[in-house]
Parts: structure tokens; sequence; C-alpha cells
């Protein structure tokens, strides 16, 4: 079960990523990030059956098309209400939801879809373990995802634009960071790796344009419970909801389970607001 | 802060808006007699999902918020005697599932049209179908019926699925006095609410539960499972899967000795990741594994159940099996697969065979369960309008009552239905073979007959 979890939080790492950049950089909740996710898996479904292209090749030509397709949709939509009240780039991206929704069941109709590949159905026998193919795959790309992205914010240019923006927009504009390119890039990073993480996700469930509103809120969660602009953070918080998620079911019937991410999102938001990582650095007399 | 906490609790909200899910749209189709001409779609309908396929027409949308379909429907069905409404899930979750019933609907209201009509009092009358999409939706569905009633004035329902929809929808029938004939809820307390003009050809869950466990009692009567057999039962969290889980848990009680169920546990209906319960299914160390699912969940538990190396001797999600849908996306791993049906394509009586082969040649695919009972739904209305002589809502629902219907295509040969409105109608139960082939392996005095291979092969 323990595992089990380990994996699970791999999958909550990947869909997480999106979310916490935009959120980091500029303070909006990526409402469509459900809607990306999908249409990334709609992609991905398309090559594999245009191309017969293995979604895990279709998941890296997808993260720089959409990451295309984040910075237009950020240049020509997002970039007019990004320093508005929050209720109106909510309504925007949740109306930008739903119109990625339809034009999904425009183009692919409404049936369940799946991508079979040669290993969908193998397990790597560990001891007694047995461990499912796609799940070690997502995990790894949870992992490498993680590393580029702290390589990227740790050693080049932008990544320490983006984190300076993140951590204090107006002073970075004053020390000369071009802030809207830096927004651009972000909203554009963060739509890249949803539809990198819809993708990918084709390897482990079926999928119709409704895909993707579970593992929004279940995203949600992981980067509150991560303090919501950590990269770190998300990785903590999605082992976390992983976790209870996984030794929950233990407790509780497993149809209660989605339950659990709102709990932990309610506990998340009133008792520790800076997430499961200012509990640490607090501790250690750092930034809470 | 601050500023976040207000965009959670909006975040929040906007999800209850929706569900948890953004909200379907609502499309629908309008099939009328001889085949009408497809109605022009609106600008509306562009934002919706196409919900035509086989012969039905596109029919401008309504909302998600079950607003007023626009005249197309009723255009296409102003040339008919006789109107049936049908509020179908075109889109959403039981897609699917909605369209398959609609595939049926129509092969039964353009036979009945191709042969001039039904007799409703000597008169031959054409049939149309208004049809719009729930996006399954409990909450639109049950507007959408009351829509069809009290402003398209349709004659009769055709009832939706699944068992949650066909409960939202139930409550209308009596309200306006109109007969409904539903083929796609199952669940006991469908007919446990006292209305009267709500029939069902979906004999119930619980009845599921109890052939089963029959089937399962032979093969451990003839040293094929272990006895005492150890059971992992999961069940949705619905009507439909309390009333398999009160099956399965009833008929273990009486045969105490025989088995032992080691796992019992709920599952949310339509689940994206069910890791964690499957995880619990392995730790059971159970013989066989018998799960009540609708067709995503079966397709989606399956894969995974396959994914993390799980064996059993025994496999069955309920009445999910040889469903088409499903062998496509499971692939061999849907082999030996066992499911208790309401009908088969493996059904060797002439009827069956007759309807399995129409189907064939209209769609290109093989029949499952859903067209035959939508079939059956249907032409079973239209018996009871022709045994009333009149399309009066009371007459036919009396009708229906009494009614004994001898050309039906399902298990027994004659439909009837019991006081509380439910069918009278038997499972049977296949076994699906490599090569998208299936057989028939319970009960044994069925046409058709043939052992089960138990354990499965792997």
């Amino acid at each position: 079960m323990l595992v089990s979890a380990i994996l699970t939080a791999g999958l909550y790492v990947v869909m997480s990523y999106g979310l916490a950049l935009i959120y980091g950089v500029m303070r909006l909740i990526n409402l469509s990030h459900a809607g990306t996710m999908m249409l990334g898996a709609f992609i991905a479904l398309t090559l594999n059956r245009a191309f017969h292209l293995d979604p895990i090749l279709g998941s890296l030509i997808v993260l720089p098309l959409f990451f295309g397709f984040g910075v237009v949709l950020y240049a020509l939509v997002v970039r007019r209400i990004a320093r508005s009240a929050p209720i109106v780039s909510l309504l925007l991206l949740f109306g930008l939801w739903l119109v990625l929704q339809n034009v999904a069941y425009l183009i692919w109709g409404n049936e369940d879809q799946s991508i079979v590949t040669p290993y969908t159905y193998l397990s790597l026998r560990v001891g007694f373990l047995s461990l499912a193919v796609t799940r070690l795959i997502v995990f790894a790309a949870g992992l490498a995802a993680l590393a580029v992205l702290a390589w990227f914010m740790s050693s080049t240019y932008t990544g320490k634009a983006i984190r300076a923006v993140s951590l204090n927009y107006e002073a970075s504009r004053l020390a000369g960071i071009n802030v809207e390119r830096i927004s651009a890039l972000a909203f554009g990073l963060g739509t890249g790796l949803a539809a990198f993480a819809g993708s990918l996700l084709t390897l482990l469930f079926s999928f119709t344009p409704d895909f993707g509103g579970v593992f929004q809120t279940k995203a949600f969660a992981v980067i509150v419970l991560g303090g919501l602009t950590s990269f770190v953070g998300v990785a903590v918080g999605s082992l976390l909801l992983a976790l209870v998620e996984s030794f929950g079911v233990l407790f509780i019937r497993a149809s209660l389970q989605n339950l659990i991410a709102f709990g932990l999102l309610f506990v998340a938001l009133v008792f520790m607001p800076g997430g499961v990582t200012s509990l640490f650095l607090s501790r250690r007399g750092g930034r809470g | 802060m601050r500023k976040f906490m207000t965009s959670a609790a909006v975040f929040g909200l906007l999800l209850a808006a929706c569900g948890g899910g953004a909200p379907a749209g609502a499309p629908g189709a309008s099939t009328g007699p001889g085949g009408a001409p497809p109605a022009k779609p609106s600008a509306a309908a562009s934002a919706a999902a196409p919900a035509a396929s086989g012969g039905a027409s596109a029919k401008p949308a309504a909302s998600a918020g079950a607003q007023p379909a626009a005249s197309g429907s009723v255009a296409a069905a102003a040339g008919a005697d006789i109107k049936l409404g049908t509020v179908l899930p075109i889109t959403g979750a039981f897609s699917a599932s909605g369209k398959y019933f609609q595939q049926g609907y129509e092969m039964a209201i353009n036979e009945a049209n191709a042969a001039g009509g039904i007799d409703v009092g000597g008169k031959k009358m054409k049939i149309a179908l208004d049809l719009l999409d729930d996006g399954s939706n409990a909450t639109t569905s049950r507007s959408l019926v009351e829509k069809l009633v009290t402003q398209d004035k349709v004659n009769a329902l055709l009832g939706g699925y699944d068992t949650t929809l066909v409960q939202a929808q139930e409550v209308v029938p009596d309200q306006y006095k109109i007969p409904m004939v539903e083929g796609g809820g199952a669940a006991s307390a469908i007919f446990s609410r006292g209305f009267k003009y709500v029939f069902g050809t979906l004999q119930t869950i619980d009845k599921l539960g109890t052939i089963t466990m029959d089937f399962l009692k032979s093969e451990v009567d003839q040293g094929h499972l272990p006895k005492p057999t150890k059971i992992a039962l999961v069940w949705e969290n619905t009507d439909h899967g309390k009333d398999y889980q009160k099956g399965i848990q009833d008929y273990v009680k009486a045969n105490a000795g025989l088995f032992t169920v080691v796992l019992d546990q709920s599952f949310e209906l339509n689940g994206t990741d069910f890791t964690a319960l499957l995880t619990q299914v392995k730790s059971s160390n159970a013989d066989v594994f018998l799960s009540d699912a609708h067709l995503p969940d079966y397709i989606t538990m399956h894969r995974q159940y396959t994914q993390q190396g799980l064996s059993h001797k025994l496999v069955s999600y309920a009445a999910r099996g040889p469903d088409q849908k499903a062998r496509e996306a499971l692939v061999p791993t849907a082999d030996y697969l066992v499911a208790g049906l309401w009908w088969s394509p493996e059904l060797p009586d002439p009827k069956s065979q007759k309807f399995a082969a129409d189907y064939k040649a209209k769609y290109n695919a093989t029949a499952d369960w859903f067209q035959a009972l939508a079939y059956d739904t249907a032409r079973v209305m239209f018996a009871a309008m022709t045994k009333a002589g009149s399309l009066d809502g009371t007459k036919v629902r009396d009708a229906l009552a009494g009614l004994e219907f001898k050309d039906t295509i399902l298990p027994g040969g004659v439909l009837k239905f019991e006081a509380d409105g439910r069918p009278n109608t038997p499972y049977l139960m296949v076994q699906n073979l490599p090569d998208n082939a299936a057989q028939i392996i319970w009960p044994k005095d069925i046409p058709g007959f043939k052992p089960a291979t138990v354990p499965m092969k792997k």
C-alpha cells in the first residue's frame, strides 16, 4: 500500500506543477487546468491514432505545443485580467474550461476513449510486489519534471526571474525584470505542463471531454498542502495526499475517498495556509 | 493570502455549481417517422456534443440548465401520430450507454413505422421520438422529462439510463399521468416508491446478486472453487450497488459454510482511481472478485486491476462483461470475465438472432443488452397502446399493468409486469471468450448453455 501511495503521488505531482507555477507567478487559480489536461490527452490520442505515436512521445510533443498555446492565451486573454479581482480571473478561466470542453465534444465526440499500448497491461515483479509499468512511467516523469524544473528555476536567468516574480511582483518590476514576459512564460509553461500531464494520464485512465475535473480538485489540494508556490512543496503535498487517501480507505469507505482531498484542503486552508512545507521552515526559523 | 482564500471560496462554489466537473451540454436528437430529415442545428448546438448517430438527426441544443429545446424536435415529430419522449445521457459519463439506448429505441420505432405504424383503435399510427440529452445529470434529467410532458406534449415516455437518472425521472409520470416504460434502471428502489405509471423491463439488481451466487454455488459443488470460497465484494455507492451487495450478502448468509465475504467495500460512481481499493482487494486474498460497476468504472477498474497484477479464480463486474466498448479498451484482459445479463446476442432463439443481425447490419457492431432492452422497452409500449386502443395516458398505463408481451426478445419469452412495475424476466450469465466471443454459462436449462471455464484462464 505504501508503494502504491508513492506511485499515486507521482501521478499527483505531474498534474499539479502547472497549477502551482501559474499561481506562484500570477496569483491566478487556473480553472482551465482540467480543460488543458483533457486537451493534452486528446492530442496524445490523435497522435497515437494518426501516427501510432506512443503517449510518452506524444507528451513530449504536447508540452511545447501547449506552451505556445498558453503564451498566446496569455497575450490575448489572461493578460487583461491578470491583476483584476480574483472573481474575474476565476470566471474567465472557468469559462475557458467550458469552451475547451465543448471544443473537444465537437472534435472527438463524447465516447470514452483509451489508448492501449504494448505495455498498458504489463507489470513489473519486485519480490512480492507487482508494479504497473504505466504507473512507474508516470512516476518517473514526475521525478524528471521536478528535476528539470528545479534546475531551470535555479540555474537559468528566466527561472530565477520567475522565482523573483513569484516572491515579489512589484519588487521584481522595479529591479528591471520584464514581468509581463515572465508572466507569459509562466502561463505558457503551466499550460504546457498541464497538457503534458494529461497526455501521460492516458496511460492510466480512459477519458472523455469531461476528463480532469476530479484531478483538478486534487491538484488544488496538493498545491495548497505544498504551500502554493513551491515545487518541492508540490511533491510533499502530493505524497501527503496519496498517503492519506491510500491508508484512509482502511478506515473509511472507498466511496468517500474524494472527501479526503477536500478534508485535507480544509485543514490546510484553516490551520496551515502556508502549506506543510511552511511548518518545516518555521521550525527551522525560516520563512513561514 | 486573503486573496487566495477568496479565490478558494469561489473555486469551491464553482465546483459545487457544476457537481465537481463541468456541466454537460444538452443536445438532442429526433427521429421522425421514416427517418425525418434533420432539423438545422441552432447556433447553440455548436457548443454542445453532436448527439446523433445511426439515423438520428441533430436537434438544436438545450443548455445544461434544461432550457426548452427549439422547435426542431416537435417539427420532426409533426408528421407522426404518436410522440414518444425520452431523456437519455447522450453526453457525460453514461454517454456510451445512452447512445446504445438511442439506437435501440430508433430500431423499434423505425421497424414499426416501416410496417405502416402501430395499430391504435383500428388506425395505423406512425411514431416519432422526441429525444433530449441530460448530460448524465440527474437534476437536468428530471427537468427535461417534465419539459417533454408539459411543453412537447408527448403521449408516453421511454426511460433513460442509468438507475440514478431513472430515479430522478420517475417522479414525473405519476404527476402528469403519462406512462413510462424504462429499461435502464434496475435498482429495486425504483419500484418501491409506489408509482403507478412507471414500468421496468430491466430485472432488479438484487436478483442479479442471487443468480451470480447460484452460479458460484454450482461451481463450488463441481469442485471448481474451494469450499468455502472467499469473496472480495466491491460495489458502487448507489441503490444499484446496494441492491447487488444485499443480494450477495443475503445469499452468503443463507448458505453458511459455502462462502465467506472477506472484503465488502463501496466505491464512488464514475471514479478515476481505484488503486487504493484494489490494493485492499489484493490484501484480502480472495478466491473470487465481485464488483458491481457501470461501464466507465468497469473499464477503469479492470484496467487498474490488471496493471496491479491482481488475479482471481473468477472475476465478475456484475452486469458488465461483454460490452463492446469495454472489450475494445481492455482487449484480452477482459477474456473469461463473467457477467449477469438481461439479454445476450448468444441467445439462440430466432427473435434474438434477428435483432442481433438487424443491429449488426445497421450499425456494423455487435449488439449488447443495452440496445436489446431499449428495443423491447419501446415495443412493449407499442403493444400497450395497441391493447389500450387509445393514447390516453391512464388507459395505456392500465394496459401495461395487465400486458403479456409474447413478442419479447428477453429470456423467458413472455414479459409481464408485477404489481409494483418490475418485470418478471430472468437473468442469464455469460462468460467472455477470446476473440470478442462470449457464451451462455448459466442457468443450465437455458438454450445455448455451455459450461463455464472456472478457474479463469490467465
